[in-house]
């Protein structure tokens, strides 16, 4: 049988599978270095700045092979479990990237408590692990695996501050429900072996035939639980209902780090297993996704119409903005697989921007208007006349709004172009029509953020202006930064998507 | 190079005029609103004479697109950088320009607090307008349309009247959702040129070579007509237009009236008639029906209000609708028709918001039943009241006659029936301009208002004398728009 030949000839590990390995190893290997450290001495100043090191050089390494002529083709297949290729490395370096921001920004958040958190570094650098083992993993096991490494690790971060008021509850709610995704998805993972006796992905697509067969609804239906999980992660409608609980209860950072970092892991691993496997080609599947992606949509904006929290607006706006994104899995041939891996790691990249932009303002805004109270939740109204008081916060923010909005000038359009495009490819006028009304409701509440910080300042909170803010250094420079990237690719995308491809 | 010079110019001077409002430098304090106005006036004028040198220099004389710029923008996706202008595109700048200036002289002192962000936010606006009457890139044309709905929406939002978030919200949501099924429409026109030869194109002079079947072409026309009928705006899309002008500032309505309509039918021409001849000829029926009600509709409910602005702005989607049945009536009259009748309706529309506003600056109100007798203490402004109430009924001798003239008897050949409909709008719109005169300046006198100032007056005579010019002598827009239409 042609799946143990296979197996056979590549475990051997050469040099070459080292090297395009290297920044999952360098991270691997950071993490224990981390161990030693704390074991060693324990001081947060120096975890955090050694995770960011580590991060560093993971990202550094990724984009240096990510242009050096390694990668040919189809990739390197590093055992049956790992496959690398072009995307994993831009998946791997927004990962890095979005990592580098969250532990960046923990030190605001963590700098009012006494203890001292290595553990809380430990574990971010742990999800990040399991999030570069998805996005190269070519086989149902390495899957599992760095989904359970992601999951259980994001566990302990999402209850980290136990002291507050939802922590228990958020972290209680994330557990049981991850716990009984991955275990819908083993279960499915388990439907599909039975079928076809092998879980790497490149395997399953030559085994399985579409055609009409007795057993064929076992693995319609393994394709289906194991797809559940990985909604569940993504939180599509209808596994969508942790998402606001959830954001709202962790520490920002948290929540960044799963809005990103989880998020963008998933949809890596979604994509790589559905266009091997060739679900595309297959009519139900592509019906689930066309249904699950209409819903999203539509319940994810309906449902931040109302919101007055920041971070449960912005849960229920991933929910549609991933409902968006299931676009690109319907698409019509082959030959549309790299035009939708650029579409998705574009959008994903304009998404990612202007999380990580809103994250931080939103951290910034918690030490600095509640540091004295004991919850820490910021509403729409604390924004308000911001415009008119702290000019280039509001604009990087009305930028990233304008992003997640997909209005031209920024980064988000440009996604939502790409998305569009593949949308016309493939001909799936339903999924153009549920963008377009998706969007369309999404203004209503996109739109009231930008006017709320542009309000006059009648009776603002002005009064917080004083020098001994708890203002560190670096954010403003920070907050340019981002401003000058997301100008720069929502005008001249192709710096960007030259790149991918 | 011109073209860009003058869109990113008056980026420019709107971020400089932002930057250092109300600053001292050098013993000279900066003003925001000077400052516009020298940009508006020195780029308005570097445009006229470059194209006038343009024009002499080159045998073409603007009949066909020129072609001024183009260089790759996206090019993964094949997407320019393209600017070309020809008679129609330039009668609408050189309107645009003119208003930009109506509408920094008018803001002089309305708008006192943060002015600098107005002003860039005004600017920004005129240069998105003239990006969309140049643009032939259609990825281009859409991002340009965007970007003068961006900061018009924040003018509304920022320096509106009490109702003004809700505007700028619909005002923003209708024409961002029906751009985005232009969008599509867009999206699926470079596929089908690559589908035809191979190669992805958003260029417009490459689509007019496109064969597209008429099954395709009367969805992708549609996807079209609703962008542009939106923002024309055509019943049953109208909604968002007497919110949003009641709303807005006054520059803001004189800016919405004046050219953000015009670039709805700027694109009805444009894209929906020369990209899909046979399909808008099979939609005209329907077209023609909506523009009729519209004139219908518009009329009747002007009638019916008892706000200034609100009563201009359904004046407004009746004289739309005369442009609109001109636009599918598929004949030269007709389409001369269209576009006196767009630059007319640019000019007068924004001449009553010009005198809403100074009225509001008076007694801070537009009610009508806040007005009255204004004649006794300002007769002056009474004067100009009657002409441009005069202007808005299409009474001859001034430029919207000879437009809704044209219309008409263009469209007659092709509608008779809709046309005779049509007509009656005409008496409509003298009844509303009637009562909006009489309930304004005549009756009795409620109290004392101030006559215009001098900047009031210079900004009445100038759109008043160019009128006259247009309604006595309409040959300077029907010679130079000749060619565009054949």
């Amino acid at each position: 049988m042609t799946p143990i030949d296979n197996i056979v000839e590549v475990t051997v590990f050469t040099t070459e599978m080292f090297i395009v390995l290297s920044p999952i190893l360098l991270l691997s290997f950071g993490i224990v270095l981390s161990l030693l450290l704390i074991a060693w001495q324990r001081s947060q100043k120096m975890i955090a700045v050694f995770s960011q090191a580590i991060l560093t050089f993971t990202l550094l390494l990724s984009l240096h092979l990510l242009s050096g002529s390694l990668l040919t083709g189809d990739g390197v297949q590093i055992t049956t479990l790992l496959k690398v290729d072009h995307f994993s490395y831009i998946s791997l370096s927004l990962i890095c990237l979005s990592a580098l921001a969250v532990v960046g920004l923990s030190g605001q958040v963590l700098k009012s408590e006494i203890e001292v958190h290595d553990e809380y570094y430990l574990l971010i650098l742990l999800v990040t692990l399991g999030a570069s083992i998805l996005v190269v993993s070519d086989h149902f096991a390495s899957l599992f695996l760095g989904f359970e490494l992601l999951s259980i690790s994001l566990v302990g971060l999402v209850g980290y501050f136990r002291e507050q008021k939802y922590a228990v509850e958020t972290g209680f709610k994330y557990l049981i429900l991850s716990a009984s995704a991955s275990s819908f998805m083993l279960l499915g993972i388990a439907f599909i072996y039975s079928q076809t006796g092998n879980l790497s992905f490149a395997v399953n697509s030559a085994a399985v035939s579409w055609s009409p067969n007795s057993l064929q609804l076992f693995n319609s239906i393994g394709i289906l639980l194991f797809f559940s999980g990985i909604a569940f992660k993504l939180s599509l409608a209808p596994f969508h209902f942790w998402t606001p609980d959830v954001y709202q209860g962790a520490p920002t950072p948290i929540t960044l780090l799963m809005a990103t970092v989880s998020k963008v892991a998933m949809f890596t691993v979604l994509m790589k297993c559905c266009f091997a496997q060739g679900y595309f080609n297959n009519e139900h599947f592509v019906d689930v996704i066309l249904v699950i992606a209409l819903l999203s949509m539509f319940i994810g904006n309906t449902l931040a119409l109302k919101q007055q929290n920041i971070k449960r607006l912005m849960a229920y706006s991933s929910i549609a903005h991933f409902g968006y994104l299931l676009i690109v899995l319907v698409i019509s041939s082959e030959q549309n697989i790299d035009f939708a891996w650029r579409s998705a790691l574009f959008y994903l990249s304009a998404y990612i921007l202007a999380n990580v932009s809103i994250f931080t303002i939103v951290i910034l805004h918690e030490n600095r208007i509640l540091q004295n109270s004991a919850e820490r939740e910021i509403s729409i109204g604390d924004w308000q006349s911001m415009f008119w008081y702290r000019r280039t916060e509001a604009v990087l923010l009305m930028l990233s709004i304008l992003s997640l909005a997909g209005i031209p000038l920024t980064m988000g359009f440009i996604g939502k172009f790409y998305l569009l495009n593949q949308a016309v490819i493939s001909q799936s006028w339903w999924l153009i029509s549920g963008l377009v009304i998706g969007s369309g409701i999404g203004l209503a509440y996109y739109l009231p953020l930008i006017f709320t910080m542009l309000k006059s300042s009648e009776n603002s909170i002005v009064e917080n202006e004083s020098p001994s803010d708890t203002f560190v250094k670096s954010p403003p420079l920070f907050i340019t930064i981002l401003i000058i990237i997301s100008f720069y690719f929502g005008i001249f995308p192709d710096s960007l998507s030259q790149y991918i491809m | 190079m011109m073209l860009t010079i003058v869109i990113f110019g008056l980026l420019l001077s709107g971020s400089v005029a932002w930057l250092t409002d109300n600053k001292t430098f050098a013993g000279v304090k900066f003003q925001a609103k000077w400052l516009s106005l020298c940009a508006v006036l020195t780029l308005g004028s570097y445009f006229l004479l470059s194209i006038f040198s343009h024009a002499q220099s080159s045998v073409q004389n603007f009949s066909q697109l020129q072609l001024f710029e183009r260089v790759p923008w996206i090019s993964s996706l094949n997407i320019d950088y393209a600017l070309a202008l020809d008679q129609l595109s330039i009668t609408l700048i050189v309107l645009t320009f003119f208003l930009a200036v109506i509408c920094i002289l008018v803001s002089w002192q309305e708008i006192q607090e943060k002015a600098g962000f107005y002003y860039f936010n005004l600017l920004a606006t005129f240069a998105g307008i003239i990006g969309v009457f140049s643009a032939v890139d259609m990825f281009l044309f859409f991002f340009f349309w965007e970007v003068m709905l961006i900061p018009m929406t924040a003018i509304i939002a920022i320096w509106g009247h009490e109702n003004r978030y809700f505007a700028a919200i619909k005002f923003f949501i209708f024409t961002q959702v029906s751009s985005l099924l232009m969008l599509v429409a867009i999206i699926t026109m470079a596929y089908i040129h690559q589908q035809q030869t191979g190669l992805l194109s958003f260029y417009y002079q490459d689509w007019l070579s496109l064969d597209i079947k008429i099954g395709i072409a009367q969805y992708l026309m549609l996807g079209f007509f609703i962008a542009f009928a939106v923002k024309l705006p055509s019943v049953p899309v109208h909604s968002w237009l007497p919110d949003a002008h009641t709303q807005a500032p006054t520059a803001g309505s004189v800016l919405l009236a004046g050219v953000l309509l015009k670039t709805g039918a700027y694109g009805l021409i444009r894209f929906v008639i020369f990209l899909f001849p046979q399909a808008s000829e099979n939609f005209a029926p329907i077209a023609a029906t909506l523009a009729v009600l519209s004139i219908l509709y518009g009329a009747k409910m002007a009638f019916a209000q008892s706000d200034f602005k609100r009563l201009v702005a359904y004046s407004s989607i009746s004289h739309m609708g005369f442009v609109m049945l001109a636009i599918f009536s598929f004949n030269e009259i007709a389409y001369q028709g269209a576009i006196v009748t767009m630059v007319a309706h640019g000019l007068s529309s924004a001449a009553l918001f010009s005198l809403a506003g100074m009225i509001y600056h008076r007694i801070h109100s537009r009610s009508l039943n806040d007005m009255g007798g204004f004649w006794q203490s300002a007769p002056r402004m009474g004067g100009f009241g009657l002409a441009f109430a005069a202007a808005a009924f299409g009474l001859p001798g001034l430029a919207n006659f000879v437009g809704e003239f044209l219309s008409l008897v263009g469209a007659f050949q092709v509608f008779p029936i809709m046309v005779i409909f049509a007509a009656l709008g005409l008496i409509g719109s003298a009844i509303y301009g009637m009562v909006l005169f009489q309930k304004t300046f005549q009756g009795m006198p409620l109290k004392p208002v101030q006559d215009l100032s001098i900047r009031e007056i210079c900004i009445c005579s100038s759109l008043l004398g160019l009128l006259i010019i247009l309604g006595l002598y309409p040959n300077i827009i029907l010679h130079h728009s000749f060619g565009v239409l054949t």
